[in-house]
């Protein structure tokens, strides 16, 4: 078994990049992943985000080699693992469920990656007391795993899966189990603890507000394809297409025409160009609820503020944001958020009011359009 | 449901409905214990009162009097300890085929994608469905000396002449064991489908290969299971009295043979209750001893 | 329990007695071919005759009957059972004593009935073989007597022999090794005479392929060719015979032993139970048995008004010229010698 037992710190050292190619995995003719190509860089925290069924475990079990996949490549820095069985692949995992092994110890279940690596007791010890300091758990170590709490079960799966000093460490939603307030806790731990470690992550989750905490580099994934590959700003700001636009952020999509000047149009009023280079049949408009803002009712566009014009249908209080719903013809609405501060209620947009909604052309974002919803 | 006044709560002294809320829960709790009642009165009369019964009789001697002599006969008579010995034998011996036989057939039924189970566990359960004596008696036809078996043997060429497999401790085994083999299957499945799938993945992640994550994981989280069934099993075996008459052709004599043969001959319930009761306390006792051995409370109640 | 239950008495019968107004009585035997003989032989006609309704139930047992006395709820008036079980269950008490100012036995062979019971019909525990292996029965070579059966080097071949019961299995191993039929008992009342029985079958034990437990795998083991040799009883084989199998059996030097009618203490109807008792004793009754199994009636008269041919009456154990040449059972020895005898039979099946 090629292992590689280092623990600590060095980037270059205990980081290894995985290189994916035309990975192709069918369940019957469904394509659950469809010809991937994936660089993940030596170091990076790269999350998998997608709906259910998109994919994204199904990548993530194929670089743990837990599945099978039909064709294509993995490889771990420059050595093709794809047939390299799940024990010798050498790499961390955080499992959804944890997987602890419920007849062992914390001491135990952290120490097991160590003994069937030949390490010596003593190394052992230190090395899970280590551990356990690393994910504040010293002390622990001779608790049954049943008398842990979700939050500390969650931490010694963690401590479990570096422990070995694998140079990959993988993670399947390893948090979804916990509660909010906790969630947010650990989110922000696990990536100090990953610039600690600076091994390669592979991070998979559904939430995309996770995501954009976490991650240095976002994989979209829907249908088993991946929609976009990019920082957490440029997947926000930039969506590639309707997909990552509506599962990112909140949005909606207005679908543009265009006149004979060659401009964008949304109802007759000019929106933009076409961006440069696109090559698209058509363009539509994502807005943003946080991009918007209400301004009094009758004013016009200028070069700076695209307008709509609309009805508010109804105003909801959130704590620090509120949003208005605001009709602006008959089968479209807009989310306008806005901060509420020390705002009265009183001078929120009230259901029936007339107003009008601004976006700052800089806002404005175009992505081609699909027939798709 | 009572509507607590936030007034009145407030003074300590007098807690509003705090008699009433405390009897209720009381209540409550009669209420659930006396769910366990008929139970109760199920053990003492089914289990209790019986065996009561068989302890005294078994110190009643031919007399009418209070007497040992049927304690004193099985020292007097080798046969009765011989026959003891047999019992545990085979009843050991079944629960060990049964573990080695139930074990991979319970692995690979926890293996299997849900509709394909049905089927196979329908198979392990049919034998439940047929009258044990047609099971038994089938084995017999099997496996006779101009049986099926040796029949087709000797036709393929297996053997030249009838292989001896029945009216011998070898059919009462196979006998045995195809009778008791689902009442190892369905604790020790049941035990292994709860077994997360999640754990053996996490075993070959952190770096065990196939076997050892077997023997070091999903082993010992499927021992409860096992010793569930093989106990099952074993007390089972104790008291089985059709399948080695038929298939031992009287020369495995287990205790219930041996208690029949009293009964018939002899009409003697102190006799037969004698050998009832140490039959109950060797049980008893070889399961305390084999408990302290392999730690059966721990494994069956998950205690560390 | 395999329970069958069969209501009879009829309106003739209702006119023609007195009993008619009396419970049905209930009759136990045992199942298969022995309680369908006596069913169409003995008690269909019997109950119509006499007009006292039976019930019939299988699975007849003295232990059973004996529970049923010692708990006092005694449902059975009639019960089936070996002499040696009535015997048995007679010292304990669990019967009762017959009338026989109700009860002729004027005419029966002495010795198929006490005090307790009456006896039905005479059977015998005989050797029986493999035809196709040791020849016909009386052909040259063929087995002769227990010395024979005993005899691995003369007739090579496994054997059968009685499990879990020691009646009728200590007499063939003394006759086998030389001590004359009449003098078996007398041997078997010492310690030492069974001993040398019980080490007689030792010797044998290495030959027994299987012990058997009940009249039907006697019938099953020759059937089926699965020993070559066994003891049993006559009637099994004779239906055996009639299955296929090729199976013989000599008289000679056979235990000549009878079932019976015994009454639980406390039955129900004792009073009916042994008028019907009595009408079953009569010969005309009995002398339809042989046409149904291959077991002798007890009533001497049987063979004066029985209608069955020559060659049938001659085969029947009871028949006078096969009396002379089998050991008759010796109830008062097993009542003495039973317990002992089992303990030491046990003792030897169990090594």
């Amino acid at each position: 078994m090629a292992s590689n037992n280092n623990s600590g710190s060095g980037h270059d050292a205990t980081a290894l990049p995985i290189h994916i190619s035309s990975l192709t995995k069918k369940y019957g003719d469904l394509y659950a992943l469809d010809s991937v190509d994936l660089e993940i860089r030596s170091g990076e925290f790269l999350t998998l985000l997608g709906p259910s069924g998109s994919g994204k475990t199904t990548l993530l079990m194929a670089i743990a080699g837990f599945n099978r996949p039909d064709s294509g490549s993995i490889r771990f820095g420059e050595q093709e693992v794809i047939l390299t069985p799940p024990h010798q692949r050498n790499v961390g995992m955080v499992f959804q469920s944890y997987a602890l092994f419920p007849h062992m110890s914390v001491a135990g279940n952290i120490a097991f990656p160590l003994k069937l690596r030949g390490v010596s007791a003593g190394e052992i010890e230190e090395r899970v007391t280590e551990a356990l300091e690393t994910v504040q758990l010293s002390g622990l170590g001779e608790r049954g795993i049943d008398q842990l709490s979700g939050g500390q079960r969650q931490r010694v799966a963690l401590a479990r899966a570096f422990v070995f000093g694998p140079r990959i460490l993988l993670m399947d939603e390893p948090l979804s189990a916990l509660d909010k307030k906790l969630r947010e806790r650990m989110q922000i731990e696990l990536k100090i603890l990953h610039r600690k470690l600076g091994v390669t992550t592979v991070y998979v989750t559904h939430d995309q507000r996770e995501a954009l905490t976490m991650s240095d580099r976002i994989a979209v994934i829907n249908h088993g394809r991946l929609a976009q590959v990019d920082t957490p700003e440029v997947i926000y700001n930039h969506p590639a297409n309707a997909f990552v636009a509506d599962f990112i952020g909140e949005s909606t999509m207005l679908d543009l025409d265009q006149d004979k000047a060659g401009n964008l149009t949304y109802k007759g009023s000019k929106i933009s160009k076409p961006p440069s280079g696109g090559n698209a049949d058509g363009w539509s408009l994502v807005v943003r609820p946080e991009h918007l803002s209400i301004m009094a009712n009758g004013k016009a566009s200028t070069d700076r503020t695209i307008v709509f014009k609309g009805t508010v249908t109804e105003t909801v209080f959130q704590g620090e944001t509120a949003f208005s719903i605001v009709a602006i013809d008959d089968d479209t609405e807009l989310l306008v958020r806005f901060g509420t501060g020390s705002k009265a209620k009183s001078t929120y947009p009230q259901s029936g009011e007339q107003v009008s909604v601004g976006l700052g052309r800089d806002d404005a974002i175009l992505i081609p359009r699909e027939d798709q919803p | 449901m009572t509507v607590i006044d936030m007034e009145k709560t407030a003074q300590p002294e007098q807690a509003l409905h705090a008699g009433e809320l405390q009897r209720q829960q009381s209540r409550e709790q009669w209420s659930l214990l006396s769910l366990v009642v008929p139970a109760l009165i199920v053990v003492v009369l089914i289990i209790l009162i019986p065996v009561g019964w068989l302890f005294y009789l078994s110190f009643v001697g031919k007399d009418g009097g209070l007497s040992m002599e049927h304690y004193l006969k099985m020292v007097q008579y080798k046969s009765y300890a011989r026959t003891f010995v047999t019992t545990f034998q085979v009843s050991v011996l079944t629960t060990l085929i049964c573990i080695l036989i139930g074990y991979p057939l319970s692995y690979f039924l926890a293996l299997l994608p849900p509709r394909w189970v049905g089927i196979f566990m329908l198979a392990v359960l049919l034998p439940f469905w047929t009258s044990l004596l047609v099971r038994t008696y089938a084995w017999l036809v099997l496996l006779q000396k101009n049986g099926l078996l040796n029949d087709f043997a000797m036709q393929i060429g297996l053997w030249d002449s009838p292989v001896k497999l029945v009216h011998n401790m070898t059919g009462t085994l196979i006998g045995m064991a195809h009778i008791m083999l689902p009442f190892l299957v369905l604790p020790l499945y049941n035990a292994m489908k709860k077994i997360d799938r999640d754990l053996m993945f996490a075993a070959a992640n952190l770096g065990a290969s196939p076997v050892s994550a077997f023997w070091k994981v999903y082993f010992p989280l499927s021992l409860p299971g096992m010793v569930a069934g093989s106990l099952i099993v074993f007390v089972l075996c104790l008291g089985f009295y059709v399948t080695p008459a038929v298939l031992g052709g009287g020369r495995v004599i287990m205790v219930a043979t041996q208690i029949t043969a009293i009964l018939e001959n002899q009409f003697d319930w102190g006799a037969a209750s004698a050998l009832g009761v140490v039959l109950l306390i060797a049980t008893l006792l070889f399961l305390y001893i084999a408990g302290r051995l392999f730690k059966f409370d721990a494994a069956l109640f998950g205690k560390n | 329990m395999n329970i069958k239950q069969l209501a009879m008495g009829t309106a003739m019968a209702l006119v023609m007695t007195g009993a008619a107004h009396a419970e049905p009585i209930t009759v136990v035997s045992w199942g298969g071919s022995y309680g369908e003989a006596q069913d169409k032989a003995l008690f269909t006609d019997a109950s119509k005759n006499s007009g006292i309704e039976i019930v019939r139930e299988s699975g007849a047992s003295m232990s059973k009957a004996c529970l049923q006395v010692e708990s006092g709820s005694v449902t059975w008036d009639l019960v089936v059972t070996g002499s040696g079980g009535a015997a048995a269950a007679a010292a304990k008490g669990c019967l009762e004593k017959i009338d026989f100012n109700v009860v002729d036995v004027s005419d029966f062979y002495k010795n198929t009935y006490t005090d307790y019971c009456v006896g039905s019909d005479v059977f015998a525990t005989v050797m029986s073989w493999n035809t196709d292996k040791y020849g016909e029965p009386g052909s040259e070579g063929a087995p002769k007597s227990w010395a024979d059966f005993f005899d691995v080097e003369k007739f090579p071949g496994t054997r059968a022999y009685r499990a879990n019961n020691v009646d009728g299995a200590l007499e063939p191993a003394l006759m086998a090794d030389g001590v004359p039929a009449d003098q078996v008992y007398e041997v078997l009342s010492t310690r030492e005479g069974k001993q040398r029985a019980i080490d007689k079958i030792r010797k044998l034990k290495p030959h027994i392929a299987v012990f058997w437990g009940s009249g039907a795998q006697q019938a099953q083991l020759m059937k089926d060719a699965e020993v070559d040799m066994t003891t049993g009883w006559n009637g099994r084989f004779d239906n055996a015979k009639k299955d296929g199998a090729k199976v013989g059996y000599t008289f000679n030097q056979a235990l000549l032993d009878y079932d019976c009618f015994a009454m639980p203490k406390g039955a129900p109807n004792k009073d009916t139970a042994m008028k019907f008792l009595a009408e079953i004793s009569k010969p005309e009754y009995q002398a339809n048995l042989p046409f149904h199994i291959t077991y002798g009636p007890t009533n001497k008269k049987a063979y004066e008004v029985t209608t069955a041919p020559k060659e049938l009456i001659e085969a029947l154990p009871s028949h006078p010229n096969n009396v002379p040449k089998m050991l008759p059972v010796s109830l008062e020895w097993y009542a003495k010698h039973r317990e002992e005898a089992l303990e030491m039979y046990m003792e030897l099946l169990s090594e």
